[in-house]
């Protein structure tokens, strides 16, 4: 099969180069002139040819023409074009430019450049960047600018409610998104629950969200994918920047190492409501601790043209506690080598360390206790990833490579201490490895027609030491082992691989549309195991076992894409089809922390999500922003649920709409507007109660899940951001933001559950819980020199 | 877990906009079905179990009795222990003859048999040991910040009990003051051995230190009655009660998706497809009493 494979692809992107003429290469980095920051993305196009290619996420590009001279043009979206004519004679062209920001959007600066409209011709579907500057212009949750928040106001991207952490895409779980930051795995992307993300905004370059058309190079989740990349560090001149909020206070620094070289950047976040707290606490409040921080750090050099080395690294957490403590955060580190091997082949190869982990702690003060409870949980992996581009020709980028992931598990073990006796409970750790090889090629047939297609091979093993359970058949019921397996260190217990298949078309239709098709097949050996509402800091995340299958989706996606007035307005309507195979859920009661048998209380089923996703974005100009409508429907079929019927998934809401709105008054005051409206969420809620020992319990007849719907949500947030005429010591430049979120305090149901009356037991009541019951404004300061 | 309390109280400062509201729901009715509430101990007194009928969830009406029935506990050698409806109140009865008679012995199992119109329904529990609570302490308390409707200042219990050697031992603990059982659902405390759940390696220990606290779902004023109950209980009582406990208090953020409480009671006739709700178990049980005596009060423990 595969060599026939093999065969079809050397013909295929042999089409079109059967008379081989002498051909000579372009290569090089597009940066930016201001701070050195590589452009990712940024677009080298040959007019009078019509061919070009866009700059890899090092700002990397490599172009493969005819002799001749030419008039090449660099552009990037809010940067001034760059022409340049290049003689491609005798010998290979090396060419490293630096673009100009333009000053501000609002000057409407028409870029000439016929590659504008990028959202038409490249081959990417699904694919949503937001621009770092416009998440900073959005109103936001007290004033905290917050990537994860931004990016559900995007067509496809939904939340089960408020305050949860992560979000949702075209129907998957929080734990089918793959969030990398600079290529890391980030396991809990929250502070606070949910509140605010991770990502110091301070330190990220761009964000990309990857919803459908996945390329072959990206795999482990189901769903999407978000690549957060983080800045490098200004390559020019020492910056500062920063800023106190509400909720954080901010501070990053950036400087080269050596000029045009080499940089560095750190970028730090605290909260800060304890230290203010501080002075009013007394007793035992006084040894109280409750603030989460991140620390962001990247470096960069370049050891000559052909190498250049990049090192990043997170660190974050979230603390709290008295006596007792509770605390969460991630660690990743990855450090990265881009080589050029020639003009035409690049390489980056990444490797890195993640962790997620937390603690908690009965007595902080007492060393040797009595009596004690001290609990940890944690997932660590270790990983290189080697990826190459060949720039074989101008018509075919050939992407392929690997990664290796080794995982260990602690899924929960607790110390219980009482009475000078200590227990060990919980489960004991467990080993992975995960294998993937790829291959990928994105060719272009002719002006209009591009194509993108690419298979993955994963692999997995789950090794010893350890135990493995079997189970009988699945009833809906917690079910007990039946038998127990021991295996030794290293040894394999059992083994998965996978093909993932993916294809994306581009067909151009005139000047400013295309019509794009994709198909994309992906595997997750990795399951967040969550039964609440919201996922939180104690959710652990749990390996594909004997027992848990790898979960498998297939995404098909088709949309028309078109331009109008010059790339002022960028349209998009997509419709998608997703089926989830190995979906996870818990039976009632499930124990899923410190249970060695908990395999035995998941059960397994099918998922399906389907819909249409509507957007339109006025890109230039003194107004602009997005509009998007997503009509979609998400579903699951688990037996011994729901009577073994399809059921609405806890975050399926059928319609959304989205806007977001920008207005540049002049250079140094701008608003911003939010709207979202969503379908209230499904909900579970009983017919009938019985009384049993003097509690009014529950009860649902027909033994239906999520036949209900909580009220609709919609919310309005506004933002003024008002820069400070003085220069701040002399060149600096100061900003206040003043925001305002739930302008219309509205009470935004996050859930509607029963209970039985507090004052009379035999009662019972529904109860709307809202997160936000109020208007919340905030006010943040912003520095920069 | 009162510690749990200092967790939320920083939520609290943090975002302290959250809020709950009762509001008005509409809900489908389901059909009618017979609620057997059958849990009896090893204790000589009047045993009862209680027949009712369910009601629609927002039913503003008072408990339905179910009442003509016939109610029948047999122990594992055939001895029928009829309950009767005495005042016809669906609540049916079993009361000691002779001082000191009672119905349950450690070790053995106990059928239940219940006919309610033509529908006969049965099941079956087995008494399991349970442990002496040894003693009772208590010290001074005081909250930082006053929790929901509970005191701020008093004085915290601690019992102590230590679970027999062998897994699986499950419990439920019952706190009364001056006579009154702490009742609200989120009360229930369920122990696994020594511990919380199951596991097996909390076994045989001195329960851990927040099952000790559950003397103390609210704290104690100087003469108060303390009276602490240890029911042994079967594993799938356990499970019963953790998710009576669930269902009852399952609001905010991170609440489970709600489900149906399952029963242990079963059909007699297995093609009956009229099936009942509630649970039947039967329980040894241990206590103490004590009242609370300021002079004999201990030293605040560390991290407490």
């Amino acid at each position: 099969m595969y060599k026939l494979l093999l065969a079809l692809l050397v013909v295929f992107m042999s089409i079109g180069h059967a008379a081989a003429q002498e051909k000579l290469t372009i290569s090089g980095y597009v940066k930016d002139a201001k701070n050195g920051e590589a452009l990712l993305g940024a677009t080298v196009f040959v007019p009078t040819l019509g061919e070009g290619v866009t700059t890899n996420d090092y700002g990397f590009y490599s172009l493969t023409l005819p002799r001749g001279t030419y008039d090449i043009s660099f552009s990037y979206v809010s940067y001034l074009e760059e022409k340049r004519q290049v003689k491609l004679e005798n010998a290979n062209v090396k060419l490293d430019l630096e673009l100009k920001e333009s000053a501000l959007v609002l000057e409407t600066v028409t870029i000439s450049s016929e590659r504008v409209d990028a959202n038409v011709r490249s081959i990417e579907m699904s694919v949503n960047k937001v621009d770092m500057r416009t998440i900073q212009k959005m109103p936001a949750l007290l004033g905290e600018v917050d990537v994860i928040r931004s990016i559900q106001f995007l067509p496809g991207v939904t939340t089960v409610g408020e305050g949860a952490t992560g979000f949702n895409v075209r129907g998957g779980n929080v734990d089918q998104n793959l969030v990398l930051l600079d290529e890391a795995p980030v396991f809990n992307s929250s502070h606070l629950f949910g509140f605010f993300s991770v990502f110091n905004p301070d330190a990220v370059k761009d964000v990309k969200l990857i919803k459908g058309g996945i390329p072959a190079e990206y795999g482990g989740r189901v769903s999407s994918i978000l690549d957060v990349r983080m800045k490098e560090g200004n390559s020019k001149k020492f910056a500062a920047s920063g800023g106190i909020g509400t909720i954080f206070s901010r501070l990053a620094l950036e400087t080269p190492i050596i000029k045009d070289k080499g940089s560095f950047i750190v970028a730090a976040r605290r909260s800060y409501i304890d230290v203010l707290a501080k002075p009013f606490l007394s007793g035992d409040l006084k040894d109280s601790r409750f603030y989460f921080y991140d620390l962001t750090a990247k470096a960069n050099y370049q050891i000559d043209d052909k190498n250049t080395v990049f090192l990043s690294g997170y660190f974050g957490r979230d603390v709290f506690g008295a006596d007792f403590g509770f605390d969460w955060g991630n660690t990743t580190a990855s450090a990265r080598w881009n080589h050029i091997f020639n003009d035409k082949l690049f390489l980056n190869t990444t490797a890195f360390f993640s962790n997620y982990d937390y603690r908690l702690q009965s007595d902080l003060r007492e060393p040797n206790p009595q009596d004690a409870f001290r609990w940890n949980s944690n997932i660590k992996n270790y990983s290189v990833k080697p990826d190459f581009t060949y720039y074989l020709n101008s018509r075919n980028k050939i992407s392929f490579g690997g990664q290796m992931i080794y995982y260990t598990f602690q899924p929960g073990k607790a110390e219980a201490i009482s009475g000078g006796e200590t227990r060990v409970i919980g489960q004991d750790s467990k080993y992975a490895i995960e294998y993937a090889a790829y291959f990928g090629n994105e060719q272009k047939l002719g002006k209009n027609f591009t194509l993108q297609y690419g298979i993955r091979y994963s692999m997995y093993d789950y090794i010893g030491p350890g135990n493995a359970y079997t189970y009988g058949p699945q009833t809906g019921e917690r079910r007990e082992p039946i038998s127990t397996q021991t295996y030794e260190r290293g040894e394999r217990i059992t083994r998965y691989g996978n093909w993932e298949p993916r294809f994306s078309a581009n067909i151009g239709i005139g000047d400013a549309s295309s019509i794009k098709v994709s198909y994309n097949r992906m595997a997750q050996y990795l399951h967040l195991l969550s039964n609440t509402a919201a996922a939180s800091p104690l959710d652990v995340w749990t390996p594909t076992s004997n027992n848990i299958k790898p979960q498998l989706s297939d995404q098909v996606a088709l949309g028309l894409f078109k331009n109008f007035k010059d790339n002022l307005f960028e349209t998009s309507v997509e419709v998608y089809y997703k089926s989830l195979q190995n979906q996870v859920d818990y039976i009632p009661n499930s124990d899923l922390l410190l249970n060695p048998q908990l395999e035995g209380d998941l059960l397994f089923g099918d998922g399906r999500a389907y819909g249409a996703e509507f957007f339109i974005k006025k890109t230039k100009g003194k107004l602009n922003g997005w509009l998007s409508y997503t009509l979609s429907r998400t579903e699951r079929q688990i037996k011994g649920l729901n009577n073994n019927d399809w059921f609405p998934s806890r975050f399926d809401k059928t319609h959304v709409l989205n806007f977001v709105g920008i207005y540049d008054l002049n250079e140094r005051v701008s608003f911003s507007l939010n709207f979202t409206y969503g379908t209230g969420t499904p909900a579970t809620f009983p017919t009938s109660k019985f009384i049993w020992q003097g509690y009014a319990l529950p009860h649902n007849f027909y033994a239906q899940r999520n036949g209900y719907r909580i009220p609709d949500y919609h919310r309005v947030d506004l933002a003024a951001i008002v820069k400070q005429k003085k220069k701040l010591f002399g060149k600096g430049e100061g900003e206040w933001v003043f925001s305002i979120y739930n302008l219309y305090n509205r009470r935004n149901a996050f859930s509607v559950y029963v209970r039985q009356n507090e004052d009379n037991p035999s009662q019972t009541e529904a109860v709307r819980y809202s997160v936000f019951g109020s208007i919340i404004p905030a006010v943040t300061y912003n520095f920069k020199f | 877990m009162k510690n749990i309390q200092w967790f939320y109280f920083f939520l609290i400062l943090l975002v302290s906009t959250a809020c709950t509201d009762v509001i008005d729901l509409e809900t489908e009715a389901g059909e009618t079905q017979l609620v057997i509430d059958a849990w009896v101990t090893d204790e000589s007194k009047i045993q009862t179990i209680k027949l009712s009928l369910t009601q629609p969830y927002f039913d503003r009406g008072g408990i339905v009795p179910a009442k003509g029935a016939t109610v029948i506990l047999f122990s594992e050698d055939s001895i029928p222990y009829p309950f009767i409806d005495l005042k016809n109140d669906g609540n049916y009865v079993w009361q000691p003859s002779v001082v000191g008679e009672k119905i349950l012995e450690v070790g053995k199992q106990y059928a239940l048999y219940v006919k309610y119109g033509a529908e006969e329904y049965f099941s079956i529990s087995r008494v399991n040991r349970v442990p002496p609570i040894d003693s009772i302490n208590y010290f001074k308390q005081k909250y930082p910040v006053a929790p929901t409707d509970l005191r701020q200042e008093g004085y915290q219990v601690d019992f102590y009990a230590r679970d027999p050697l062998g897994q699986g031992d499950c419990y439920w603990v019952r706190a009364y003051r001056n006579d009154t059982l702490f009742d609200k659902p989120s009360q229930i405390l369920t122990v696994y051995d020594a511990s919380f759940s199951p596991g097996g390696s909390a076994d045989g220990l001195m329960f851990i230190l927040p099952i000790r606290a559950g003397a103390s779902p609210d704290l104690y004023n100087a003469n108060d009655k303390v009276k602490v109950e240890l029911y042994s209980i079967p594993p799938e009582a356990f499970y019963f009660l953790q998710l009576v406990r669930t269902e009852s208090t399952n609001g905010g953020i991170f609440a489970t998706v709600p489900s149906n409480i399952p029963t242990n009671i079963q059909p007699l006739d297995q093609n009956n497809k009229k099936q009942v709700l509630g649970f039947f178990a039967v329980s040894a049980v241990s206590s103490i009493e004590t009242v609370v005596d300021g002079s004999k009060a201990i030293p605040k423990p560390s991290g407490r």
